[in-house]
C-alpha cells in the first residue's frame, strides 16, 4: 500500500455520512426525552454527552433542563457542589466579564504565557486519533490562544502552521521526539505516566499501527507499538533534571511541563520537578483515557484527581514553592463545574481531551484500540474512517464547547462572588458535599 | 575464625532490650525520598588529600542540589589530627555531631565517659569563619572526634545483661564492635531521634574511619572542615538530591555507617519498608529515616552480624537473576539460592549504586556495587604505577577531574586511568561489584588489590614505563624528513614554509614496507596498520582549506613505527618537537591530524605506558591549541570565550575554518555553556568545531536543529551525557570515551565515537549512522526506530537493540553490528571471550535487525526474547559491507581482520550471525481489511 488516502473514502460518500452524523449528533443533543439506551456510562453519563454536543453546537450550556454539570458516578466531581450565592446578589452584569485567564510560567524567567481559559488540550498522539482530530484541535486551540498537544506519535506537517499553539510530548517512546518538532514547541511536556495506566508504559495496538503510522513513527506497520512505562534515561530526580535541561539546550525558549500519574508520593514527584525547572506540573488522575487504556488499569492504579490536587497543592503551599509553578490537573475533568471543582481543590487549571473528542462525536462506546473501531472517525487513522471528521467542521466544535465552558465558569465565579478564576485555587471553603442521588453508584 | 553459630540469634535477642528500654521516638515515619545523587570514591595506596577531590566534586554539583554532602576517609593521618599512630590505630573514632552544643558535656558524662576511656579528643574546629560564607543554608554540626577504647567495667556490664558471653564472639575485637554499636545507638535513639529532638548524633564510630556530613555539597564538608590538606587512602565524597521535606537534615546526608564502614547511595529503593520490616525482624530499626541508612544497616549485619564473605554480601543486595544465575556453576547457585531465599526482603529493589569504605581489620576496602538492573550510572577506573589509585563514581569526568588534579601535584599520578569499565549488577562475568582492597605490605606500606566480587583480579594494562621524571629534551631521533633528522633551525626555515603548501609530507620517502616489516607476526595487527596507511582512508579531521597539506603529517606508521622504540625521552621530545612542527604555517592541520590519531588509535605504545603517552599527548594538544590562539590561522580561530560577549562573537574567515572552543571557559550545562555557544556560533555562521578539554561538559552537540549537514563538531577530554542527542545532519567525532545518553533520538548524521557509548546510547534514534570503537553500557538502541544503521566493536552489557522497531534493514530499516572485538594492550585486535555476555538481546523488536560477530556460535537462543537467529544472506552482507570498510576507515580495524577467525579467513556468513524480530503476530484485522481492499 503506498498511499492510505488514495484508497480512502470518496467524496460522495464522505459527504453522506458526515450529512448523517452530524444530523444525528445534533437531533440526539436537542433532543431531551429521548435518552439513547446504550450511551455513555456513570462518570460520562448519557446527559452529560449529550451537553456536551449541545455545547459544541450552540456555544452555550444546555437550558433545556439536560443534567450538563454532573453525571451519576457517585464520588468525586459528582459528589461536590459549590456554596453559591443566590441567583439576585449574582447579578453583576454591569461589570466586566470575570478574568478566566491563568498563567503558565511563575518561575520569573523565561517566556510570559497566559491562556485566557484555564483548561489546554491533553495529549493524544497520531495513531491514537487521526490527523483530522488533531487538526481540528489545533485550529482551535489557535483561536482560543490556548494549546494542544501532540501527544506521542510524531508531528504531522499539518499541523505546523498551528505549532506556537501545539504543545509537543517527550514520553518514553521518544516517538516522533525531534530537535525539529521540540523547537516548534512553546511548551514541551514529559510525560512520565498516565493516570489511566500508571506504570504501563503507551500502547498503540497493531491494528492501529497503520502504514501511514508506523511511517509517521518509523516502525514497521500493524505492528503494537509500545512505551516503555519508564525513560530509560531517566530513574532519579537527578536524571530527570538532566533530561529536563538536555530540552532545554535544544529549545532553550520552551516551557516544560510535567506530566506524571498521581502515585502516593505524588507530592514528592511535585516538589522534585519544580526543583528540576518546571514550569508547569501536569498531574493526571485515574478517569481519564480513552478506552485503548486496558479497563483494569483505568481507575485501579493512580489515585483520582480530585485526592491528588488538593494533596499536592498543600505540600506546594508548604514548601513555599505554589505560587512559582503552575499546576494542571486531568484525568476525568469533563465539565466547566469539573474545572471550577479542581481548581477550587488547588489546581491553576485544567487538561482536557476526553471532553474534546465527546465534542467532536465521541459516544464513549470504548472501542478505540481497534484500527476501524471508531465508527465516528475520531480514535482511528484509518483511510476511510478518518474522513468522517472534518477539521474545520471539528474546531467549529470545540470553539463553541470552550466558548460554553468560558461563560459557564464566568457564571460560577459570579456566583461565587469572586473577580478571577485566580482567586478560586484553593478555595476549598466554598466547596460542599452534594447528597447521592438515587440510582447514582454508589 | 572459630564458628559462632549461635552468635546471629544472640545478638538479635541482645538488642531487642535496644527498643524495650526507649521511650517514644519522635521519628517521622515517612522516610526522606532520595533523588539521584553524585558520588566518587577512590582507594590509594599512597595517602591522598582532601583538595584533590575538590573541582571533582564542584564538577559534579548537578547531581545534587546542596541538600546534603558528605565524606567519608579511612587511612587517615595520625598527626594531621593531632593523635598519634598507635592511637589512631587502636582506638575507635567517635566522631559525634552535636546540632545543639549544649548537650555535649551531657553526652560526655552520659554515653562516653562510663563505657570508654578517652584517649584523645578533638574539636574539629571549622576552617571559614562561619557556614554562611560558604553559602550555607543550615549551620553544619559541632564536631568532636573522640579516640576511645571500651572500658573493661563497660564490657561487664555489657555481658552482664545475660543475652551475651565473651565466648560468644570470634574474639575480643567482636564484642567491643558491638558495645560501641550498642552504646552510638542508644546515643541516637535519645539525643537525634528521641522526644527530645535532634540535639546530637554519632557519625562515625570504627577504628580510622571519619566521616563528616552536613547541609551542602560535598566539596562544603571539605572547606567547612579544612579537609584540603588532610589525607585518606580512602575516599567518598556524595551529593546528595533529596526531594521531601523543606528543612533538611545533616543527618539525613550521606554516608551512613553500620560501624566498620560507611555507605553512600546514588537512587533509591522502592522496597524500603520491606528492608525496615526485614530489619526488624533481625531487631535492627533506622533512626535516620532514609533508604541510604537502611542499606548501611544491611551491609552491617550481613558483614559484621552473620560474619558473611564480601561475596555473599553483594550477592544479597545485588542478587544474580535469570541467564546470569543459570550459567553459574552448580555450587554457587546453590549457595546463591540460599541467600536470596533468606534474604530476598533485605535486598534493595529499584535504582541504586552504592560506595562503601571499609575500616576492615585485615585491610582498608572500597567497595562499589551497581543494581541488578544496572539503572545507575557508575564508572570504574584504575592507574598503576608508583602510585596505585582505583576509582568508582557517578561519572567518568569526576575520575579525570580526581586525576588531574593529583597529577598537577604529584609526579606519580598522571591525567588518564589505565582503564576505565562500566559494570551489570549480579552479571554472572563480574558480579557488577568491584572491591578496591588495600593490603598491608609486610615491609610497610599498603599493597592495592583490584578484584571483581568473585575475588578474581581484576587486570589493567600494566606495561610500559610509567615515566615519573621530567626529561631533558635531547630530541626524539625521529627522522622528520624522509633524508633525516631535521634540525630546529631547518624547521623554521622559509623553503619549509612554503614547501608545505604543495607537497605532500614526506610521503614519498616514507617506507611503506616498515609497517609491515615491524609488525609482530599477528593478522590483525598487521592488517590494523595497513590500515592506517590507507591512502584512501579520511582523515580523521578533514578540518583542512585548500592550502593546508593532506593526511596527517608525520604520517601515523612511521610514528607508530618508531614509537615501539621510544624510551620516554625520546617520545617526549618528539612530542615538543611536532608542537613545535604546528607552527610550522599551514601544518597544524596535518599536526592535529597526527595527535588525534594518536589518541584515538589503538596500537602498541612500545616501552612506554598507554595511559601515560595518552595524558601526554593530551598535553601536547592542549600547547598546539594554545599556540593556534596566540597565532590564528586560515585553518583554525580559537574563541576568546564568553569573556568575548554576544557583540565578539566571532565569524569565519572562510566557511571551513574550524572555531576551536576551549570547554574550561563555558559552564557544564544550561546558561553559558558549552552546548549553548556552539549552536550561538552555528548561528553565526560556524560549521566547523573543535571542542578542547571538555570536563564532564553536557549535552554537546545538541540544539543545532534539522537539516544541518555540513556541520563537524570534534569534542576532545572528558566530555559528559546526552553528547550529540537530537542529531539531525551533523558530524560528530569524539574523542575518546563517551558517556551515558549519547545519541539520543538521532536521527539522521555521523557519529564517531572513539571510546565507550554509556548507558541508553541511541534510545529513540530515528535513522543516521554510528560506530563505536568500544563497547557500549546497558540499554544501547533501545526503543529506536527508523533507520539507525551502528557499528558497535566491542559488546554491550545487557538489553541491546531492546523494541527494536527499525523497519527491514534489507529495504532501508536499521540495524547494528556488533563484532565482539577488543584491543589488548599492545593495541592487537582481540576476541572477546562472548560477543554478549548479557541475558537480554533484541527483546521485544519489531523490525530491524541485529549483525553479530559470533564465530564461536557463543551466542544463545535463551538470550533472545521476541528474536530470532537467522543465516547471513548475500543481501544481508552486500547491505553490512559498505559499514565495515567506514568501521575500518575511522578505527583501522579491517574488514578482513573481522572476517579471519585464528588468522584464517572465513566466509562472512560463517563470522556473522543475524538476528531478526520472530514474525509473531497474526494478520491484523485492519491489515487484512486494507490488504483486501488494495
Amino acid at each position: 500500500m503506498t498511499d492510505p488516502t488514495a484508497r480512502g473514502a470518496s467524496p460522495e460518500l464522505i459527504g453522506k455520512v458526515t450529512h448523517y452524523l452530524h444530523q444525528g449528533f445534533s437531533a440526539l443533543a436537542h433532543g431531551r426525552r429521548e435518552l439513547p439506551p446504550a450511551l455513555g456510562d456513570a462518570r460520562w453519563t448519557p446527559e452529560l454527552i449529550l451537553a456536551t454536543w449541545y455545547m459544541a453546537e450552540t456555544g452555550q450550556v444546555p437550558t433545556g433542563g439536560l443534567e450538563y454539570r454532573v453525571g451519576r458516578s457517585g464520588g468525586g466531581f459528582d459528589r461536590l457542589d459549590f456554596e453559591l450565592l443566590p441567583e439576585p446578589a449574582a447579578n453583576t452584569s454591569a461589570m466586566a466579564a470575570e478574568d478566566t485567564s491563568i498563567a503558565l510560567n511563575r518561575r520569573g524567567s523565561g517566556a510570559e504565557i497566559t491562556i485566557p481559559v484555564p483548561f489546554y488540550g491533553g495529549g493524544m498522539s497520531y495513531g491514537s486519533v487521526s490527523e483530522q482530530v488533531m487538526l481540528a484541535r489545533a485550529i482551535a486551540a489557535a483561536r482560543w490562544s490556548t494549546y494542544m498537544c501532540t501527544g506521542e506519535g510524531g508531528y504531522p506537517e499539518a499541523l505546523v502552521p498551528y505549532k506556537d499553539n501545539i504543545i509537543t510530548q517527550v514520553a518514553t517512546g521518544l516517538f516522533g521526539v525531534e530537535e525539529r518538532t521540540i523547537q516548534y514547541a512553546p511548551i514541551v511536556e514529559f510525560k512520565y505516566a498516565q493516570g489511566a495506566k500508571p506504570g504501563l508504559g503507551g500502547h498503540l495496538l497493531g491494528d492501529k499501527s497503520t502504514t501511514a503510522v508506523a511511517k509517521m513513527r518509523g516502525s514497521v506497520p500493524w505492528v503494537s507499538l509500545f512505551s516503555p512505562f519508564p525513560f530509560h534515561s531517566v530513574y532519579s530526580v537527578e536524571d530527570h533534571k538532566k533530561h529536563v535541561d538536555w530540552i532545554k539546550t535544544i529549545n532553550p525558549r520552551a516551557l516544560i511541563s510535567v506530566k506524571v500519574s498521581t502515585p502516593a508520593d505524588v507530592d514528592m514527584v511535585a516538589v522534585g520537578s519544580y526543583y528540576a525547572g518546571a514550569h508547569i506540573l501536569h498531574l493526571d488522575g485515574a478517569y481519564g483515557g480513552t478506552g485503548a487504556a486496558p479497563e483494569i488499569a483505568k481507575k485501579n492504579i493512580a489515585m483520582p484527581i480530585e485526592l491528588a490536587v488538593p494533596k499536592v497543592h498543600k505540600h506546594l503551599v508548604k514548601e513555599g514553592i505554589r505560587d512559582r509553578v503552575t499546576l494542571m490537573a486531568s484525568g476525568g475533568i469533563r465539565t466547566a463545574w469539573d474545572i471550577a471543582k479542581i481548581i477550587a481543590l488547588g489546581a491553576d487549571g485544567a487538561v482536557l481531551a476526553t471532553t474534546e473528542l465527546v465534542a467532536l462525536g465521541c459516544t464513549r462506546c470504548s472501542n478505540c484500540e481497534r484500527g476501524r473501531g471508531c465508527t465516528f472517525g475520531l480514535t482511528t487513522t484509518d483511510p476511510e474512517l478518518k474522513e468522517w471528521l472534518q477539521p474545520e467542521w471539528g474546531a467549529a466544535r470545540l470553539d463553541n464547547l470552550f466558548r460554553a465552558i468560558q461563560g459557564e465558569l464566568r457564571a460560577i465565579l459570579r456566583r461565587l462572588g469572586l473577580r478571577s478564576v485566580r482567586d478560586l485555587r484553593g478555595r476549598t471553603d466554598l466547596l460542599r458535599y452534594r447528597p447521592a442521588e438515587t440510582g447514582e453508584v454508589a | 575464625m572459630p564458628p559462632r553459630t549461635n552468635l546471629p540469634a544472640k545478638l538479635e535477642r541482645a538488642r531487642r532490650r535496644l527498643w524495650q528500654d526507649a521511650g517514644d521516638l519522635r521519628l517521622d515515619t515517612s522516610p526522606a525520598a532520595e533523588g539521584g545523587c553524585g558520588v566518587v570514591g577512590l582507594a590509594c595506596d599512597v595517602p591522598v588529600a582532601g583538595r584533590h577531590l575538590m573541582h571533582a566534586l564542584a564538577q559534579m554539583r548537578n547531581r545534587g542540589n546542596g541538600k546534603g554532602g558528605g565524606v567519608a576517609m579511612v587511612g587517615l593521618d595520625a598527626a594531621q589530627l593531632g593523635t598519634t599512630p598507635r592511637v589512631l590505630r587502636e582506638d575507635y573514632l567517635l566522631g559525634i555531631a552535636y546540632l545543639d552544643a549544649g548537650v555535649r558535656a551531657e553526652v560526655e558524662r552520659r554515653f562516653l565517659e562510663p563505657v570508654f576511656e578517652i584517649d584523645d579528643a578533638r574539636e574539629l574546629a571549622p576552617a571559614v569563619s562561619g557556614h554562611a560564607a560558604l553559602g550555607l543554608e543550615v549551620r553544619p554540626p559541632d564536631v568532636v572526634l573522640y579516640w576511645a577504647r571500651p572500658r573493661a567495667a563497660a564490657i561487664e556490664r555489657f555481658l552482664a545483661g545475660g543475652d551475651l558471653a565473651e565466648g560468644d564472639f570470634p574474639d575480643r575485637r567482636a564484642l567491643e564492635d558491638e558495645l560501641v554499636y550498642q552504646s552510638s545507638f542508644r546515643l541516637n535513639r535519645e539525643l537525634y531521634a528521641g522526644e527530645r529532638g535532634n540535639l546530637a548524633y554519632v557519625q562515625c564510630h570504627a577504628k580510622d574511619l571519619l566521616v563528616l556530613k552536613m547541609v551542602g555539597y560535598a566539596e562544603d564538608v571539605v572547606r567547612f572542615y579544612g579537609l584540603e590538606d588532610m589525607t585518606a587512602h580512602v575516599w567518598i565524597g556524595h551529593h546528595r538530591y533529596p526531594t521531601k521535606g523543606k528543612v533538611w537534615h545533616p543527618g539525613g546526608a550521606h554516608p551512613f555507617v553500620g560501624l566498620n564502614e560507611a555507605l553512600v547511595h546514588n537512587g533509591d529503593f522502592a522496597n524500603y519498608q520491606s528492608i525496615c520490616d526485614y530489619l526488624a525482624q533481625r531487631q535492627i530499626r533506622p533512626l535516620f529515616m532514609t533508604d541510604t541508612e537502611v542499606a548501611a544497616l544491611v551491609f552491617d549485619l550481613h558483614r559484621r552480624t552473620y560474619g558473611y564473605p564480601l561475596e555473599y554480601v553483594i550477592e544479597s543486595l545485588a542478587p544474580t537473576t535469570e541467564r546470569d544465575f543459570a550459567v553459574l556453576p552448580a555450587a554457587k547457585q546453590e549457595v546463591y539460592r540460599a541467600l536470596q531465599t533468606t534474604h530476598i526482603h533485605g535486598s534493595p529493589d529499584g535504582p541504586w549504586f552504592f560506595i562503601i569504605a571499609e575500616s576492615g581489620r585485615d585491610a582498608w576496602r572500597l567497595i562499589g556495587v551497581t543494581d541488578t538492573s544496572m539503572l545507575r550510572p557508575q564508572v570504574f577506573a584504575v592507574q598503576r604505577g608508583a602510585a596505585n589509585i582505583a576509582f568508582c563514581a557517578s561519572e567518568k569526568q569526576v575520575i579525570d577531574a580526581v586525576l588531574e588534579s593529583l597529577a598537577a601535584a604529584d609526579p606519580r599520578f598522571w591525567g588518564r586511568p589505565d582503564r576505565y569499565w562500566v559494570a551489570r549488577g549480579g552479571s554472572h562475568t563480574d558480579g557488577g561489584a568491584f572491591v578496591f582492597t588495600l593490603r598491608q605490605r609486610p615491609e610497610g606500606g599498603r599493597e592495592l588489590v583490584v578484584t571483581d566480587k568473585f575475588g578474581a583480579a581484576v587486570a589493567s594494562p600494566t606495561g610500559g614505563d610509567t615515566a615519573t621524571l621530567a626529561f631533558p629534551n635531547g630530541g626524539s631521533g625521529f627522522a622528520w624528513r624522509s633524508g633525516g633528522r631535521r634540525s630546529r633551525d631547518c624547521r623554521h626555515s622559509p623553503q619549509v614554509a612554503n614547501g608545505s603548501g604543495s607537497k605532500k609530507p614526506a610521503a614519498a620517502g616514507l617506507p611503506k614496507s616498515m609497517a609491515r616489516r615491524s609488525a609482530t607476526p599477528e593478522a590483525y595487527d598487521r592488517s590494523t596498520l595497513r590500515a592506517s596507511d590507507r591512502s584512501d582512508a579520511p582523515g580523521p579531521f578533514p578540518a583542512r582549506s585548500a592550502t593546508q597539506e593532506t593526511g596527517p603529517f608525520p604520517p601515523l606508521t612511521q610514528v607508530l613505527a618508531a614509537l615501539r622504540r621510544w624510551s620516554w625521552q625520546q617520545a617526549s621530545s618528539f612530542l615538543d618537537e611536532l608542537a613545535l612542527e604546528a607552527r610550522v604555517p599551514g601544518r597544524e592541520v596535518a599536526v592535529l591530524e597526527l595527535l588525534t590519531l594518536l589518541l584515538d588509535r589503538r596500537y602498541d605504545p612500545g616501552r612506554l605506558r598507554r595511559s601515560r603517552w595518552l595524558s601526554r599527548l593530551d598535553a601536547c594538544l592542549a600547547g598546539v591549541l594554545a599556540d593556534l590562539e596566540r597565532r590564528p590561522t586560515p585553518a583554525f580561530q580559537v574563541h576568546a570565550g564568553p569573556a568575548g560577549g554576544a557583540a565578539g562573537q566571532p565569524r569565519p574567515d572562510a566557511a571551513d575554518q574550524t572555531i576551536v572552543l576551549d570547554a574550561r571557559r563555558y559552564a557544564i550545562e544550561g546558561e553559558g555553556s558549552a552546548a549553548n555557544e556552539l549552536v550561538a556560533l552555528y548561528r553565526h555562521g560556524w560549521r566547523r568545531f573543535l571542542v578542547a578539554n571538555t570536563r564532564g561538559h553536557r549535552f554537546l552537540g545538541c540544539g543545532f536543529g534539522p537539516a544541518t549537514e555540513g556541520v563537524r563538531i570534534d569534542v576532545y577530554g572528558s566530555f559528559g551525557d546526552y553528547l550529540a542527542s537530537g542529531g539531525d545532519g551533523i558530524e560528530l567525532h569524539a574523542h575518546g570515551d563517551a558517556q551515558d545518553q549519547v545519541a539520543q533520538i538521532w536521527k539522521s548524521g555521523l557519529l564517531v565515537v572513539h571510546g565507550d557509548v554509556g548507558q541508553a546510547f541511541g534510545y529513540g534514534a530515528k535513522g543516521g549512522e554510528a560506530y563505536v570503537l568500544g563497547s557500549a553500557a546497558g540499554r544501547p538502541m533501545i526503543n529506536a526506530v527508523g533507520s539507525p544503521r551502528v557499528v558497535i566493536n566491542g559488546t554491550c552489557l545487557d538489553y541491546l537493540a531492546e523494541s527494536f522497531m527499525a523497519g527491514d534493514p534489507l529495504k532501508g530499516g536499521g540495524f547494528v553490528i556488533l563484532n565482539g572485538v577488543g584491543f589488548d594492550s599492545r593495541g592487537r585486535l582481540r576476541e572477546l571471550d562472548n560477543p554478549y555476555p548479557g541475558s537480554n538481546l533484541f527483546s521485544l523488536a519489531s523490525g530491524g535487525a541485529l549483525y553479530i560477530r559470533d564465530p564461536f556460535g557463543r551466542l544463545e537462543a535463551s538470550q533472545l526474547n521476541g528474536g530470532e537467529f537467522a543465516e547471513l544472506g548475500k543481501a544481508d552482507w552486500d547491505l553490512i559491507r559498505p559499514y565495515l570498510e567506514k568501521n575500518e576507515a575511522w578505527f583501522g580495524i579491517p574488514v578482513s581482520a573481522l572476517l579471519a577467525v585464528d588468522g584464517v579467513e572465513c566466509r562472512p556468513a560463517e563470522v556473522y550471525r543475524k538476528v531478526r524480530p520472530v514474525k509473531l503476530r497474526a494478520l491484523q484485522a485492519e491489515e487484512a481489511w486494507v490488504g483486501h481492499r488494495g
